[in-house]
This record gives C-alpha cells, sequence and structure tokens, in this order.
C-alpha cells in the first residue's frame, strides 16, 4: 500500500492557550479530494493554519505525517517546498511586490529545494501570463503588486494562479468561495479541477454545498467542536444542506 | 589633548591665507568642542566617541596604496580618493566639467578663495571647523553655463584601514553655472579590515546657478566601526533645482546634514534619503531648507529601516522667510523598526514666518507585518528572503526618487549586498 499523502491522528491543538481542535483524525491519499464542511467558529481555518505552519498556533498532542514525515516538525517554506500549499480564505496584500517576482521567488525556491535548476524569467513570465489569463487575469493585473486593488474574486483567481504555478502535492483551499460570484466560481473551480491528478489531492473547506457542485469530492466531513463528526461521499453534502449543521452535530456528539 | 586636531604640515601652508583660514578653523573648533548631550543640533547623535579616539592623521597616502578595483556598471567620470588623499581621475573629462584635485586649485586659483565657507558656516559646526583645520584635499567640480554633460561625475572614497584609524578630511567646492544641468554621485566604501575606527568628515560646499540643476546621489557604505559625517551646504539661485538622494547604510556613527538655501523666486529642492542599519550604529540624517524667496518649493521623503539595537535619527527643518510667500515645503519621514531594541528618534521643524504657503511635515514608524511575512513563507520563500522583499518594497518609493535609472540599480543592488549588513 501507498504512503498516504496526509495523515492525521487524534490531533488536539489551539491558539492562545485556547483548545480548538480536539481529537481530529482525517487521511488523505493521492488523487483524493476531501470536503470539510462546517459551521462558523468550528474551527476550520485553525486547522489549516496548523497545517501550514503559521506562527502562533500551538499543538497539544497528536501527530500529522506528510508523505509519511512528521509535518509539524517542519517551518512553513518547508511544508511549502515539499508540496502543502494553502489557498488563503483572506489572501493579504503586500504593496511594493510584484506578483512576477513574488511568483518567481516562490517558485525557484521550490525548484532549488527539488534539486531543479532556476527558471529562465522570460519562459516563467510568459507562462504566468498563459495559466493567469485561464483564469481571467489579464497581464495588466499580473504587473500589479500582490492582491493590492484586487477585488475579492480576483484574489481568489490570484489564489488558483499561484496553486497552478507552484503545482503542490496537496492543495487546502480554505474557503475558496467566499466573495465569488457564480461565474468567478466556475473559473476559480475549473482551474483547481484542471489541477488534479491522480498524483495530488485536495482538502476543501467549506461553509456551503455550493462550490461542491463544481469541485466534485470524494468524500464529505462534517467538521464540528473541534472533530469531525460524519463523514461520507459527496451526497452527504447535499443531506448536510437540506437538514443543515445542527442535527448532525447532535447526533456526532 | 584629542586627537580630531592634530599639529600637522599641510600643502600651501606658506599662504598666509590658507594658512590663516585654517588656523581660523583650528579656533572655532577648539572654542565649540565636541558637542555633547546640551547640544540641541547633536541631541540624538553623540558623537563624543571622537574625543577619546586614537586618531592617526592620513596614515598612509596614495602611494602606498594600489588602486581600488572598484568599477560601475555605467559610463560614469570617475574621481577617486584612497585613504582621504586625491589619487586618480578619469583623464577624459565629459565636455563643459572642470575637475581640479582641491590642493591644486587652492594653489593655482585664487578664485576658488571666494567659494571656501559660503555655504559651510563653521561658526556652529564644529565638524566643519575641523574639516577647515586640515583643509587640503577634495576636489573642485565646474560645470560649465549651458553644459549638459552625458554622464555622472563620481567620487569614490575608499578606505584601506589596516593602517589604522585613519581621520579623513575632504572638501568639495561644486559650481553648476547657469542652465547647466549634471549628476554627481559620492560613493563611500572601505576594503579589507572592517573593524578600523576611522572618521570620514566631508564637507560638500554646492551651488546651483540660476535654472541649472544637480543631482547629488550618494552611498555611505563605510566599515562597520567607522565614523562618517557630511555636512552639504547649498544654494540655489532663481529656477535652479537641486536634487538629492542619500542612501546611508555603513558607520557606527553617521550623520549626512544637508542645508539648502532657495535664495531666490522658482529655486526647488528635493532632498530624499533612506537608511539601512543594524547592529548598535546610530545613522542621522539632518536637513534644514530655507525658502527665502517666493515660489520656492522643497520636499524631503526620507525612509529608515532599523534592526539590531540600532538607532535612526531625523531631524528636518523647514524654514520660511516672511518674504518667501506662495512657497511649498513637504516633508516625510517613516521607518520600520526590525527589532523591539532598535529605536528611531524624529525631529520635524517647521519655522514659518510667511503667509499664504503650504507646508506639511509627517511622520510614520511601522513594522514587517507578520501576516505578510508568512503569506511568503507559506509560498516557499525563506523568512529571509521575504523580510528582504518586504524591506525593498518598503523602500520602493524612495528609491524611486533617484532619477537615473543605472544609478537606482546600482544603489538597489548594494541595498542586498551590504558589506556592513
Amino acid at each position: 500500500m501507498t504512503t498516504p499523502l496526509l495523515e492525521i491522528e487524534d490531533l488536539y491543538a489551539g491558539v492562545d492557550g485556547k483548545e480548538i481542535i480536539k481529537g481530529f483524525n482525517l487521511t488523505i491519499n493521492a488523487g483524493e479530494i476531501h470536503a470539510l464542511m462546517g459551521p462558523n467558529g468550528a474551527g476550520k481555518s485553525t486547522l489549516s493554519n496548523i497545517l501550514c505552519g503559521k506562527p502562533g498556533y500551538h499543538v497539544t498532542s497528536g501527530c500529522v505525517r506528510f508523505k509519511g514525515h512528521d509535518l509539524l516538525k517542519l517551518s512553513a517554506e518547508e511544508r511549502a517546498r515539499e508540496g502543502l500549499f494553502l489557498s488563503m480564505q483572506y489572501p493579504v496584500e503586500i504593496p511594493g511586490v510584484p506578483i512576477t517576482s513574488f511568483l518567481k521567488h516562490a517558485v525557484n525556491a521550490i525548484r532549488k529545494h527539488r534539486g531543479e535548476p532556476e527558471l529562465d524569467t522570460m519562459e516563467f513570465i510568459k507562462m504566468v501570463r498563459e495559466e493567469g489569463k485561464k483564469l481571467g487575469l489579464d497581464a495588466e493585473m499580473i504587473k500589479r503588486a500582490v492582491n493590492v486593488g484586487f477585488s475579492g474574486g480576483e484574489k481568489k483567481r490570484l489564489e488558483t494562479l499561484q496553486m497552478s504555478v507552484l503545482q503542490p502535492v496537496l492543495a487546502i483551499l480554505d474557503e475558496a468561495d467566499s466573495g465569488l460570484d457564480i461565474d468567478a466560481l466556475r473559473v476559480v473551480a475549473e482551474g483547481v479541477n484542471a489541477l488534479h491528478t491522480s498524483d495530488n489531492a485536495l482538502l476543501v473547506i467549506t461553509h456551503y454545498q455550493r462550490l461542491l457542485n463544481y469541485i466534485v469530492p470524494d468524500f464529505v466531513h462534517i467538521y464540528a467542536d473541534g472533530r469531525i463528526v460524519k463523514t461520507g461521499g459527496k451526497e452527504l453534502a447535499l443531506e448536510l444542506e437540506q437538514k443543515g449543521y445542527a442535527e448532525f452535530i447532535k447526533e456526532g456528539l | 589633548m584629542n586627537t580630531l586636531l592634530q599639529e600637522v604640515e599641510l600643502l600651501g601652508d606658506e599662504l598666509p591665507w590658507l594658512k590663516e583660514y585654517r588656523t581660523a578653523g583650528r579656533e572655532a573648533f577648539v572654542r565649540l568642542g565636541i558637542p555633547t548631550a546640551k547640544t540641541e543640533a547633536w541631541k540624538y547623535t553623540k558623537p563624543n566617541r571622537f574625543l577619546s579616539a586614537d586618531f592617526v592623521f592620513n596614515p598612509h597616502g596614495k602611494a602606498s596604496v594600489a588602486m581600488p578595483d572598484i568599477t560601475f556598471p555605467f559610463d560614469a567620470c570617475r574621481i577617486y580618493f584612497i585613504n582621504g588623499v586625491f589619487a586618480a581621475c578619469d583623464p577624459e573629462l565629459p565636455a563643459g566639467v572642470e575637475i581640479l584635485p582641491l590642493a591644486e586649485a587652492l594653489m593655482l586659483r585664487p578664485d576658488i578663495k571666494e567659494l571656501l565657507g559660503c555655504r559651510a558656516d563653521m561658526k556652529e559646526r564644529p565638524f566643519v571647523a575641523v574639516n577647515t583645520a586640515y583643509l587640503n584635499e577634495g576636489v573642485y567640480i565646474r560645470v560649465a553655463a549651458g553644459a549638459r554633460p552625458e554622464k555622472p561625475v563620481v567620487l569614490v572614497h575608499y578606505v584601506v584601514p589596516e593602517a589604522g584609524n585613519g581621520l579623513y578630511n575632504l572638501r568639495n567646492l561644486i559650481a553648476v553655472e547657469d542652465g547647466a544641468k549634471a549628476e554627481i554621485l559620492e560613493y563611500y566604501c572601505y576594503t579589507g579590515e572592517p573593524k578600523s575606527s576611522y572618521l570620514v568628515n566631508v564637507v560638500n560646499e554646492i551651488s546651483v546657478a540660476a535654472n541649472a540643476v544637480l543631482r547629488h546621489y550618494k552611498l555611505q557604505d563605510e566599515a562597520f566601526k567607522a565614523g562618517h559625517l557630511a555636512f552639504n551646504g547649498v544654494e540655489v539661485k532663481a529656477g535652479g533645482l537641486y536634487k538629492a538622494f542619500c542612501l546611508q547604510k555603513g558607520a557606527d556613527l553617521a550623520r549626512n546634514e544637508t542645508k539648502v538655501v532657495l535664495a531666490e523666486e522658482n529655486a526647488a529642492a528635493e532632498v530624499d534619503a533612506a537608511y539601512i542599519m543594524n547592529g548598535w550604529a546610530t545613522i542621522d540624517t539632518t536637513t534644514d531648507i530655507e525658502h527665502l524667496k517666493p515660489y520656492t518649493n522643497s520636499s524631503q521623503l526620507v525612509k529608515g529601516v532599523v534592526g539590531g539595537q540600532a538607532k535612526g535619527v531625523f531631524q528636518g527643518k523647514i524654514h520660511i522667510a516672511p518674504d518667501a510667500v506662495k512657497t511649498e515645503g513637504y516633508q516625510l519621514h517613516k521607518a520600520m523598526l526590525l527589532s523591539d531594541e532598535a529605536e528611531i528618534d524624529v525631529k520635524p521643524e517647521l519655522e514659518i514666518f510667511a503667509d499664504d504657503v503650504k507646508c506639511s511635515h509627517g511622520a510614520a514608524c511601522g513594522q514587517l507585518d507578520a501576516e505578510q511575512l508568512f503569506y511568503m513563507r507559506s509560498r516557499g520563500i525563506s523568512e529571509e528572503d521575504a523580510r528582504q522583499m518586504l524591506i525593498d518594497a518598503y523602500l520602493n518609493d524612495v528609491m524611486a526618487k533617484v532619477d537615473d535609472e543605472n544609478i537606482r540599480a546600482w544603489i538597489k543592488l548594494s541595498v542586498n549586498s551590504g558589506q556592513s549588513a
């Protein structure tokens, strides 16, 4: 049996001394798409931040393995270079740092880690422009500073562009649909789907079933009070949409 | 006895006027003494360590030191000083540019005498007084009326510090005549043993005549225990523009002081600066812009990045004389503190004696944004690279003040490759 991409075992963790994740278990294999659905305040963003190594969070117990190795020992940048990617709920603006040089630094850091030569600048810019075009980000926008002056939807498109350029093994999409209208949602979902292969995996974190019409999951997990209370197939998301979270949470506890 | 004033024989002591002038400098320094904490102009930057320093006067001149291998990625007319001594000048001068070593100019050109001390009053500036006491080295640069030299004049001051704690005094006289347009770059650097506590003390006396433009760039990258003191005295005539940019990133104690007198109508000055520092350094940017006549304009943007236990100082003064109506003066200082122990001291002063003027000043202070850092790291960029990219981005607007794109690229490169970091 091949090693799973991600294994989370009995994780207890939190922030500012407050326990938010309480006994979380999840295994993701290559080729799979998982959806993690939960109400506001369930700790969805805490989980994605801990997985990506954001400073300020603490892990009390449990373990997280990425490709068979202890993920929690690695710094944020090492995790990214190993192929972990977080499409953020609120991408931050970085005035003065152009998208192209930002992405070039990132790609070359990852390539260096893999022992690959750095990319040629002209070819790289051409590639970024082409990928951007597919996502509805024109060359003018790509010349700008990272996320500066971007609408909510444009920021999400840029997250997807970064994902397509960095080619992660495991991408976590944290509320990738927030702030998107239907057309933008479709564009972003198509971009994500185009990247999905049998060698990589997706963890889609969302409130609503809506996004899952476009990115169809193999597994749906209902997340409440710091752990998974129920797991099912894609039909679980539809059921959840009809019944609401309350019933499942009661049942799971 | 402090070693700032030593009995030395200087070339030209036989000329009575020169001997007298040097003696006046000596006396002025003795009278003023080294500034203390009570000296308002030196409240935040304390040069008292120069009093106990063990200075050697010009430990070795050009003869014993090989020419430095310093090249610029752009065409330039270069003048080299090694350990405070004029060493060489590119033989081919751009059309309309006259360059003479100061020592030569003092001997051969009686008219030079009239320029000395006009823009740099030593009565209240102890280090201008020291500079005057040793007056000998430096350069005289004249850009003839209407000339548009096609390349910048670059002054390189290069220290080979093994010999000890040298005391290097330079006086540069720069005259840009009517309607001329020129660029000057000063570059202060060193090689070898970085622990020398030498002191570079520069006085530039600059005149920008009617409708002339001088772009004056400077990169101060001294050894990390060195001292660097510079006074730029500038006068701008009608319709002239003096545009300065100074990046300081070296030295343990440094001040770049600029006084601009906007002497006639429509004279303008832009005095921008940046500083990047670590360790225990104190880097000081002091400006004083005097608007004497109507329709004069000035603006200043100064940005600093301070880490370690270092201290950044900005003292910025705008003075608007009663006559100087319809003038505009702007000043903005911003600093980024990289550590809890880093410090900045800011003293803006506006003295406005005229009505109908537009004047403003501002100061802001911040630090690296943790969210931005994480965002970059989450994409695989190392923390160090991410910090550097954010610092570069922070300095972007002030770097953009360097109009010459070759010089701008060269200065930007030095930010990332610092000897002194």
